[in-house]
C-alpha cells in the first residue's frame, strides 16, 4: 500500500504528458490517436498503480505502458488493413533492369552520415516523410527503427511472414530515403 | 559463375537492410560486397541507410512538439474521475 503514495497522479500530466506526446507522436502520427494513447497511458498506471515496484523510475514504468499503448495500436491496426500486398513502391525508383534511374539514383548529401543530426528541422521534416508511408512500411518502420524491437516479434504483432516484413522495411527504407533528401538535403 | 554473382541494385538496396540487422545469408553477403565495389550508388544508399537508422531511435526526443493545453485538461478530468 505504501507505494501508493509514491506516486502522483496530479503531477503526472505537468511532468510527463509533454514527452509522452513526442514519444508518441512520432510513432503513431496521428495527433488525436496520439492524445487519446497518452491518456490512456495515465488512465492504465493509475489503474495498475498497485503494480509498480518503485524498481523503474516513474517515468520508465510510464514509458512502457506507452509502448505497450503503441504496440496494441499497431496490432488492432494491422488487422484492419489487407493493403500490404500493395502495389510495389519501389516500382518509380528503379528502371525495367532494376538499376537506379537518374532522377532517383541517391545524391551525395554533403553531411557526416557518421553523426547524429542536432537541428531540429530534420527531425519535424523525418516524422512528416515517415506518416507518407504506407501504412503497414510505417508500422514496420516503427516497431524496427523506434521501437527496436525484433523481427519475429513484429512479425508476431502485424500477422505478416518474415519476407513480407523485409520487403516492407526494404520499401520503407527506399521511401523514406528520397522524401528526405527532396525535403531535407535541398533546404 | 558472374551470372550467379550478378545482383541489380534494387536486390542490393534490399539486402543492405538485410546486413544491418545482420540477418543476410553467405552467399547474399558475397553479391552484395561485389556489388557495392562496383556501384557507388548503392555504396551511398548504404551510408543513407546506416544514418536513417541511427537518427531515427531517439527522433522524438528533438521533435518540436507538445500536448495542446485542450488535450491537457481533458486528461486530468479524466484522471480526477477515477481518483
Amino acid at each position: 500500500m505504501d507505494n501508493k503514495h509514491t506516486l502522483n497522479a496530479d503531477h503526472w500530466i505537468t511532468d510527463y504528458s509533454d514527452a509522452l506526446f513526442k514519444y508518441t507522436i512520432m510513432r503513431v502520427s496521428d495527433t488525436g490517436v496520439a492524445e487519446d494513447i497518452v491518456q490512456e497511458t495515465f488512465l492504465s498506471a493509475w489503474r495498475s498503480r498497485e503494480n509498480y515496484k518503485g524498481i523503474a523510475s516513474e517515468k520508465n514504468w510510464l514509458y512502457t505502458i506507452c509502448k505497450n499503448k503503441i504496440i496494441d495500436y499497431y496490432r488492432k491496426k494491422s488487422s484492419s488493413i489487407v493493403e500490404y500486398a500493395e502495389a510495389d513502391t519501389s516500382a518509380g525508383i528503379f528502371d525495367e533492369n532494376e538499376h537506379w534511374t537518374k532522377d532517383t539514383a541517391p545524391k551525395e548529401w554533403n553531411i557526416n552520415y557518421n553523426q547524429t543530426v542536432e537541428k531540429k528541422e530534420f527531425y519535424s521534416i523525418l516524422e512528416k516523410c515517415k506518416s507518407k508511408l504506407q501504412q503497414m512500411q510505417q508500422s514496420v518502420f516503427v516497431m524496427k527503427y523506434l521501437e527496436d524491437l525484433d523481427t519475429e516479434e513484429i512479425c508476431k504483432v502485424l500477422g505478416i511472414t518474415t519476407s513480407n516484413y523485409w520487403v516492407l522495411i526494404h520499401r520503407a527504407k527506399l521511401g523514406l530515403r528520397n522524401c528526405l533528401e527532396k525535403n531535407w538535403v535541398n533546404l | 559463375m558472374k551470372q550467379l554473382l550478378n545482383i541489380t541494385c534494387k536486390k542490393a538496396t534490399y539486402l543492405i537492410s538485410l546486413k544491418e540487422d545482420k540477418a543476410i545469408g553467405f552467399f547474399d553477403n558475397i553479391k552484395l560486397k561485389l556489388h557495392l565495389g562496383i556501384c557507388s550508388v548503392c555504396r551511398l544508399f548504404e551510408k543513407q541507410s546506416w544514418f536513417i537508422k541511427v537518427n531515427t531511435r531517439h527522433a522524438h526526443e528533438n521533435l518540436d512538439k507538445t500536448l495542446s493545453d485542450d488535450a491537457k485538461e481533458k486528461i486530468s478530468t479524466a484522471l480526477k474521475s477515477i481518483q
